[in-house]
């Protein structure tokens, strides 16, 4: 396709992404509206947010939950709900302090309530502290803290949802994950509908999208930085499976969504077969985990 | 045509016209982690790049 015939499928501009389901070419605006269209509908859909709901975005600051602010401020007021942005600061040097003035300058362009918790705070220690001896496992031990971290933060705002940044791309990779752990009671896990005294639902507005659309979306409405990444490099499986969804879905379009929609029919088929398991409450610090200690204070040295 | 690759390293290649997919997988690079900004636009990689055209890659998936 020469540049000339590669046109806007409703104004005939220059596009800047070609979509399927249905097939389509979209100029800058309409790139946009699509984007954004999708999101809403998936919102309105999954009933993830109703009139009178405070909703907490977890926002690092990174290119997925900048967009799910963006996204989020101006439709929530519609929905009769209200926007607070918690920021998590692990406390890792060289990578969290950009991504934090990034997410205060987009809170204060934005004039959203804006709270940050830190490991410091929470925990007495940052996760370079917690983690020394350990570095290999420094995703792993900031997840299970972050997410706590996270769920105080929540707390602290009083907020009655949590919505989080995670794309089409880090669902698909996530299910996969538990594919191959073996590991069903995972795939089955889900978090949107909470657990009163202890979690707040939690939404994935963004879960539609690929991270090739965020990225897009971001650059076309200025807002894409290229920040630091963080140093804990991830798991091995995680990025083994990165770059193993990425071809297929080079190859065959449309894989990570199917992907979830697979997920989704299990959750569906699985709930009316088996109670998932129940889960008691930590010995220490009373949150909920599935055996007599959680995981955050295991991880913290008090499990004794 | 001029290819600014993620690690902003210039290559310069010699040829009259590619489609940008073609030249992406040349460069080993799976079109679905990358945007591609083809003079100062983004551009699906459908499109077929021309002698004189400037590419820049931008990769993003590295995680996180
Ligand atoms: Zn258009
Ligand atoms: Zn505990």
């Amino acid at each position: 396709m020469t540049s000339a015939e590669n046109r806007c499928s409703f104004c005939g501009k220059p596009a800047v992404a070609r979509l399927t389901g249905p097939e389509r070419r979209l100029c800058a605006a309409h790139f946009i509206e699509d984007a954004e269209a999708r999101v809403f509908a998936a919102m309105k859909d999954e009933c993830m947010v109703a009139p009178g709901d405070r909703v907490a975005v977890g926002l690092s600051g990174g290119k997925d939950s900048t967009a799910l602010l963006l996204l989020l401020h101006p439709i929530l007021p519609t929905l009769g709900a209200t926007l607070v942005a918690v920021t998590v600061d692990e406390g890792i040097a060289g990578y969290r302090e950009e991504t934090l003035k990034a997410a205060e300058a987009l809170t204060a362009e934005l004039g959203v309530e804006h709270v940050i918790v830190t490991f410091a705070d929470l925990f007495g220690k940052d996760l370079d502290r917690l983690l020394v001896g350990r570095e290999a496992q420094g995703c792993t031990v900031c997840g299970v803290l972050r997410r706590r971290a996270l769920a105080e933060g929540v707390k602290r705002v009083g907020a009655t949802k949590l919505a989080t940044g995670h794309n089409l791309d880090d669902e698909a990779q996530s299910v996969l994950m538990n594919v191959l752990r073996g590991d069903l009671p995972r795939l089955r896990q889900d978090t949107s509908t909470g657990q009163p005294g202890h979690f707040v639902p939690r939404i994935k507005p963004l879960a539609v999208l690929s991270e090739k659309e965020i990225v897009t979306y971001l650059l076309l409405r200025g807002y894409f930085r290229d920040l630091p990444e963080c140093p804990y490099a991830g798991t091995a499986l995680r990025s083994e499976v990165r770059t193993m969804l990425a071809g297929l879905e080079h190859r065959h379009p449309g894989t990570m969504l199917r992907i979830i929609r697979f997920r989704d029919g299990v959750r569906r088929s699985a709930r009316s077969v088996e109670p998932v398991k129940a889960l008691s409450t930590c010995r220490r610090c009373g949150e909920l985990t599935s055996g007599e200690v959680c995981q955050v204070c295991r991880l913290l040295g008090q499990g004794g | 045509m001029q290819i600014i690759l993620p690690d902003r390293s210039v290559r310069t290649l010699s040829r009259a016209s590619a489609p940008i997919e073609e030249i992406l997988l040349e460069l080993g690079i799976n079109p679905t982690t990358v945007i591609v900004i083809m003079n100062g636009r983004i551009v699906p990689e459908d499109v077929t790049a021309t002698e004189g055209d400037e590419l820049r890659i931008v990769r993003f998936s590295h995680g996180g």
